[in-house]
């Protein structure tokens, strides 16, 4: 969906809009110069900050904030400005966060005198205040003040009001990264925060969860129905954070199973009927109805308005669904291409992505990649690439656009576009045999343009298609043989030599390769080296099979390996690609005394046959390019020379010059950046990210082996779990924690089996208190009344609770989960 | 994958850093990010990737109004997440800035926007990027509220006094709204009040044509973007329908891969599509986009009566004309007999064509009278030029300016629509140039031929191999064939000069390609809150067609 502001450009006139901007540019020169904003002298705006008038100290936070976006020096204020977290006024107190936010790096020591006006805000009565100043407090980079941010947490999982759950929830990742060693605690309270009721507080403990401990999958199971319930009404930005811990999940918790369903019964295996008329099997994923929950729930957020979460979802479906899953998040992904130009590029990387492996339900929206003379290269170029990549699989009408498509592009101006598209054609016929003879006729026409860039591009591409199919083709080659006359681009003449050459040996009683170095070796000193190289390569050629056809009663021996080894640097390459097999495999045996023989003997034969035309020729080519400026060429002609330098004996000639090359195959151009997880960057950025990602990639995980994957009553939701605490199901880590405290209970005397602090030390390593702990504490005593249902699944973490304060607290929390139970009444 | 939002950067027009803002981690700073990004070539793509810099750094940058916002990543991050929250930046600056977005207004309100920035997202995570949320936590002090309220975004209710006043007060009493309920709703802020009670909506269309050179459309799609503009009391729930030619069935043909804001009940819209039930966030919002194939029978999706495309203006190209095939011909063609124009009138007349004039009021009076007559405005033909192309010589058009300087990439001609539509609802215009190509083809063209002409004449037959003699022809024949060869050779030339496309912009206010209407919008009593008796807040509906170099000719 385009974005609100862009609409609303469209639908205010031009006018109104540079007028605005000059009017506004007017009020901002005049607001900058009544109110001097860079001149201000350090001395007054100090006097501001410490003014005992609010309006005087929001007007030097002001400037001071201002400064601080300019990357202006202003950490001389931040004594001055640090006093004012105390003040009353909420405007005043926000500015001062900001502003402590920014510079507590650098003045740890002074950032330290506010944590305590802070710490008591924890405990302000409005929540809003008490979520901003948990936020503000874990978002101080001073590592000495982690175990406080954690107390802090530990306090707001508690709160009633959900904005400070949530507070609490996003300030995990950030304790942590204060202080690793925290992470037992966090991961407690996460897992509070991932059972909270409420989706708003249940997202954002999600998307700490990825942050902090993105594989701790044990966490997730007793929440896991939960969440998907919640992941409709979740905000957008955690609805991604979702998705993404699904992925991850359900590859490690659901095996893949598979099942042999009879053929017709395909389309039923949701329902619970099975054809049975059929005979044809067919393999089928059956999905654990775990999975098919949280897909049925993608569902409805395909028609999200976050291009983000299409893509996520459509994830969600490529690595965990049957493939027709993907099919529904199509449309959707079709639908983001209406955005801004940034999303429709990203979405395209996605789109090919996905096209590369299941193209067909893409056919239908070809119209949708015609590109627009508007795209910048990077959105044509994959573009293109998805019309190739469907060319296959569309119908007759679709193939003929698309044709006519890329022959459009192929004669623009553009050279990179041009490029592009005489490949895309090379790729289309190459995929779909039946439309190649159309396009080779199209690549044809080209080759007479007057553009070299496109010649040398098109000859390429029929090179390619040409070696797929040779048998075919004599007639093509004669043909492009006959553009020699007009070619003028290097690697177009180049490429047409060399094919002439490939083909010099079929037919020998009616081949044009010998003429063709005939006329090639009168203007050979005109030629460009690159077209110089091909046509000694094709003398060299021509020679041998002259050489084969003479000699075909004698039978040289195998040629020494040592020769071959030496020669066999792949130099016969037409454009210097790696095209060319290695010779070395297919040398067989030497025989040096056998070879010396039979070269002493055929030597006087041949020499009498002598003067035969392509022997002159030969000669001819060898002498020009023994006096060629260009040293490569020299030293070709002089490893051809020797190579052939006894007529007798082609073996070695025919294996090194006349070997049957590969057919190339031109791959689709993102076909190697195929394997990165949809949605992420190193999808994007592809083989410069490293053949790994980028730094941070995970690759989604394998699907776990059936029998080893956790028990699926794991995920059993018990209600009374989410209060009671005691039946709910646990790990077996849990169990046996359990298990310990519940033996510590009965040898110590604690009423409540879930609140028994003492016993717990065994399991964990104890911490040691600091002073501010038991400050901390001493706090903790006064707020109590605002601590909130899960109270009690914080049980195992209770080694600082005390024990008188349980009958309080109990009836507290009664009172707490009416008043919880009044805020759902509420949202529904 | 699992990153956030390491930072992110506000450049103005110059590329002078005006915002610098670091959620976590240690990103490179804006001034180091700045050149390598500018180093590379234009255009440049929303993601790029910087192997050198310490750490790796993935760039996502963004556009608008000639302001560059960036954001570094060092892990990998899902683009989309970064780009999509970096328009919402811009989205929510808007709302609290104005419309357009400057330098200027954004450098003279640092604390809003700091507190905007607090709030959009902590320490990476992307958590509040609901305007409407934003607002419950955000104050906008005085003159900025000022400026919100000349913009006409509504800033509470004027009979409660000023907004920040109230709403500070409220908190240091520990009474703020927000706090003590849950947000039932969360695009929605709380206790919204308004004393008149107005709803718009604003349908646009933004066209995607491609007609072959023969004038055959290859592709046309219209992308639809529903705007609505709610200023309600209380809690409003509204039900808004749709109607397209050709009835329920149509619509649900003509309306494709819909979007929807997050309020909109999509089961209502499954069960009967065309009818959507929201409760509305306050102020402006996108409610929906959709797209509308406009060539239904091409794709094999079954038959439609309306197939026949309809575009209120087109080109046509023809090139390589003229004795050396230098000259090039752009004809316009115009056509304002808009098909669906005639119930348009009968719909859209009366008393919402009052409300789309009285609120329009401010920016052109002549827009009032569009719902009876759709009005074809702004007309440019954008004709791209190859880069070889030096100069275009005579650009000669038989109405409207066109402006080309050696350079440009594009020639640009405006049109008046006044001016070239005939009464009976069609014309058109001419634009004829020529090209000249670069000084060296001429030089050059001797070194080529002489290549060509050493070489013998040679005739392969493709079925048997002969050679034809050696060319036998005279000298003063050779010559004349030269000179032949050599016109022949410039006009091949000059045919690489050709532009290969030509693209027209322009608006319709009025009319819309799909047909798509706004049938009526009212509010479900029994279900909204806070809202008087007898309020009828749906004041009227815009349609507008856009084509931003939409309509596009291939020659």
């Amino acid at each position: 969906m385009e974005s609100i502001s862009k609409i609303s450009s469209m639908l205010e006139t031009a006018r109104d809009l540079t007028l605005e901007a000059a009017q506004s540019a007017g009020s901002a020169r005049a607001f900058k110069t009544n109110t001097p904003l860079r001149k201000i002298p350090p001395l007054q705006l100090k006097k501001l900050l410490d003014s005992r008038n609010d309006r005087d100290v929001l007007e030097g936070l002001r400037k001071v904030i201002s400064m601080m976006y300019r990357s202006q020096p202003c950490l001389t204020y931040f004594s001055a400005v640090i006093k004012n977290v105390a003040s009353a006024n909420v405007e005043i107190k926000k500015l001062v966060y900001i502003y402590l936010l920014q510079y507590a790096e650098t003045e740890p020591d002074l950032a330290l005198l506010s944590i305590n006006t802070i710490q008591k805000s924890l405990s302000d009565k409005d929540p809003q205040l008490r979520a901003l100043a948990l936020m503000v407090m874990s978002g101080i980079r001073v590592p000495v003040i982690s175990q406080i941010v954690s107390l802090g947490i530990k306090k707001g999982c508690g709160d009633m009001n959900i904005h400070v759950r949530r507070a609490a929830a996003l300030a995990i990742p950030k304790c942590y990264r204060l202080d690793p060693n925290t992470l037992p605690q966090l991961i407690e309270y996460l897992n509070i925060l991932l059972g909270d009721k409420q989706y708003y507080v249940a997202g954002a403990a999600v998307m700490a969860f990825m942050d902090v401990c993105p594989h701790r999958i044990d966490l997730i199971h007793k929440h896991y129905r939960g969440l998907i319930r919640k992941l409709v009404d979740m905000d957008e930005w955690s609805q991604l954070a979702t998705l993404r811990l699904m992925v991850y999940y359900a590859r490690k918790c659901f095996p893949r199973r598979k099942r042999k369903v009879k053929k017709n019964a395909a389309k039923d295996f949701y329902g619970d009927e099975v054809g049975d008329d059929n005979d044809e099997t067919e393999e089928i994923q059956v999905l654990d109805s775990d999975l098919e929950l949280l897909l049925n729930a993608c569902k409805s957020l395909l028609q999200s308005h976050n291009s983000a979460v299409v893509i996520a979802v459509a994830r969600c479906y490529f690595y965990l669904a049957p493939p027709e899953y993907i099919d529904a998040a199509v449309g959707p992904l079709i639908s983001l291409l209406r955005g801004s130009q940034d999303i429709k590029h990203i979405a395209l990387y996605n789109i090919v992505s996905i096209c590369l492996v299941r193209p067909n339900p893409f056919v239908r929206y070809v119209t949708h990649f015609l590109i627009h003379a508007t795209d910048p290269p990077h959105v044509w170029r994959l573009k293109l690439e998805i019309l190739t990549i469907l060319f296959p699989h569309c119908n007759a009408l679709f193939k003929g656009m698309i044709l006519s498509e890329l022959e459009h592009f192929s004669r623009g101006s553009d050279r990179e576009l041009v490029r592009e598209s005489v490949r895309s054609i090379g790729r289309c016929a190459q995929n779909d045999s039946a439309t190649s003879q159309r396009c080779l006729r199209l690549l044809l026409k080209q080759v007479s343009s007057t553009d070299g860039n496109l010649v040398a591009e098109s000859l390429t591409v029929i090179r390619h298609l040409i070696q797929q199919d040779p048998a075919s083709h004599i007639k093509t080659v004669i043909r492009l043989a006959k553009n020699l006359d007009t070619t003028t681009n290097a690697h177009a003449r180049a490429s047409i030599i060399w094919l002439v050459g490939e083909f010099a040996g079929i037919d020998p009683e009616n081949n044009i390769a010998a003429d063709v170095l005939r006329i090639l070796a009168k203007g050979f000193v005109h030629e460009p080296e690159a077209a110089k190289l091909q046509i000694v390569l094709l003398a060299a050629k021509v020679y041998v099979h002259h050489l084969n056809r003479l000699g075909g009663t004698i039978q040289p021996p195998l040629a020494p390996s040592q020769l071959s080894d030496a020669n066999n640097d792949g130099n016969t390459l037409p454009l210097g690609d790696d095209k060319e097999t290695d010779a070395e495999g297919q040398t067989v045996d030497v025989n040096p005394y056998l070879y010396d023989s039979v070269a002493r003997a055929s030597l006087p034969q041949n020499e009498g046959d002598g003067e035969h035309p392509i022997i002159i020729l030969w000669r001819y080519i060898l002498l020009l390019a023994r006096y060629d400026t260009s040293y490569d060429i020299r030293d070709r002609a002089r490893l051809y020379k020797s190579l052939l330098a006894n007529p007798a004996s082609t073996q070695l000639a025919s294996l090194l010059l006349l070997a049957p090359k590969p057919v190339p195959h031109a791959p689709s151009p993102s076909e190697y950046r195929k394997d990165f997880m949809l949605g992420s960057a190193s999808l994007a950025v592809g083989e410069e990210g490293g053949l790994n990602g980028l730094r941070g990639y995970e690759p989604p995980p394998d699907w776990v082996e059936d029998g080893t994957q956790p028990d699926a009553a794991l995920r059993q939701e018990d209600y009374r779990a989410e209060f009671g605490g005691e039946k709910k199901i646990t790990t077996a880590g849990e169990r046996l924690d359990e298990a310990a405290k519940t033996a510590a209970a009965s040898s110590g005397s604690a009423i409540n089996p879930g609140m028994n602090g003492v016993g717990v030390g065994t399991g964990r390593p104890s911490k040691a208190k600091t002073l501010d702990d038991w400050l901390a504490e001493d706090e903790d005593e006064g707020e109590e009344e605002e601590s909130g249902d899960e109270e009690e699944d914080e049980s195992e973490e209770g080694s600082e609770e005390e024990e008188g304060e349980e009958d309080e607290e109990e009836e507290e929390e009664e009172e707490e989960t009416e008043s919880e139970e009044e805020h759902d009444r509420l949202v529904k | 994958m699992s990153g956030g939002i390491e930072a992110v950067y506000i450049f103005d027009q110059h590329n002078n850093p005006i915002l610098e803002h670091v959620y976590y981690s240690r990103p490179l700073a804006a001034r180091d990010i700045l050149p390598l990004y500018l180093a590379h070539p234009e255009p440049r793509p929303p993601l790029i990737y910087l192997p050198n810099t310490n750490p790796p750094t993935l760039v996502f940058s963004l556009i608008h109004d000639q302001l560059l916002f960036i954001s570094p990543a060092s892990v990998d991050t899902e683009p989309l997440l970064v780009l999509e929250f970096l328009h919402r930046v811009v989205d929510v600056l808007e709302e609290f800035l104005g419309a357009p977005l400057l330098a200027s207004k954004i450098e003279g309100a640092y604390d809003v926007v700091a507190q905007l920035f607090l709030e959009m997202c902590d320490a990476g995570t992307v958590c509040n990027t609901e305007p409407n949320a934003l607002r419950d936590f955000v104050d906008v002090p005085g003159w900025v509220g000022k400026l919100l309220g000349g913009v006409g975004l509504p800033v509470s209710s004027p009979a409660l006094g000023s907004s920040s006043g109230s709403l500070s007060l409220q908190r240091q009493h520990g009474l703020a709204p927000s706090s003590t309920s849950t947000p039932a709703l969360p695009w929605r802020r709380s206790n919204v009040r308004h004393t008149s009670n107005e709803i718009y909506v604003d349908i646009v269309e933004t066209l995607s044509v491609i007609l072959a050179p023969s004038g055959r459309p290859l592709s046309a799609f219209a992308n639809g973007s529903i705007a609505c503009t709610a200023k309600v009391s209380g809690v409003p729930d509204l039900l808004l329908t749709l109607t397209a030619p050709g009835g329920k069935a149509g619509l649900d043909k003509t309306l494709e891969l819909p979007v929807f804001h997050p309020c909109v009940r999509l089961a209502r819209w499954r069960e009967q599509p065309g009818v959507l039930s929201f409760v509305p966030p306050d102020g402006r919002f996108m409610l929906a986009g959709y797209e509308v194939d406009l060539l239904p029978n091409t794709t094999g999706k079954g038959m439609n009566s309306a197939s026949s495309l309809h575009l209120p203006a087109s080109v046509e190209m023809k090139t390589s004309l003229g004795l050396n095939g230098a000259d090039f011909e752009a004809r316009l063609l115009l056509s304002t007999n808009f098909p669906s124009s005639a119930t348009a009138g009968s719909l859209g007349a009366g008393a919402r064509g009052g409300g789309i004039s009285s609120r329009l009021g401010n920016s052109s009076p002549a827009f009032g009278g569009s719902s009876n007559q759709p009005l074809l405005e702004a007309i440019v033909v954008t004709i791209p030029i190859p880069s070889s192309v030096r100069n275009l010589t005579d650009l000669r058009a038989s109405r409207g300016e066109a402006h080309y300087s050696p350079g440009d990439k594009a020639v640009e001609w405006r049109v008046s629509a006044k001016e070239a539509v005939l009464p009976n609802g069609t014309g058109g215009a001419t634009l004829r140039c020529t090209v000249v190509g670069p000084l060296s083809e001429d030089d050059d063209n001797d070194l080529d031929s002489g290549f060509r002409l050493t070489a013998d004449t040679v005739d392969y037959n493709e079925d048997t191999y002969q050679t034809s003699s050696l060319a036998n022809a005279t000298d003063n024949a050779a010559s004349s064939k030269q000179n032949e060869q050599r016109d022949l050779r410039r006009i091949q030339l000059n045919k690489t000069l050709m532009p290969s496309s030509a693209a027209v912009s322009f608006t319709v206010k009025g009319w819309l390609p799909s047909g798509i209407r706004v049938d009526s919008l009212v509010i479900n009593t029994r279900t909204s809150k806070g809202l008087g008796e007898g309020v009828k807040p749906y004041k009227g509906v815009k349609y507008l067609t856009v084509s931003k170099q939409g309509v596009e000719t291939r020659c």
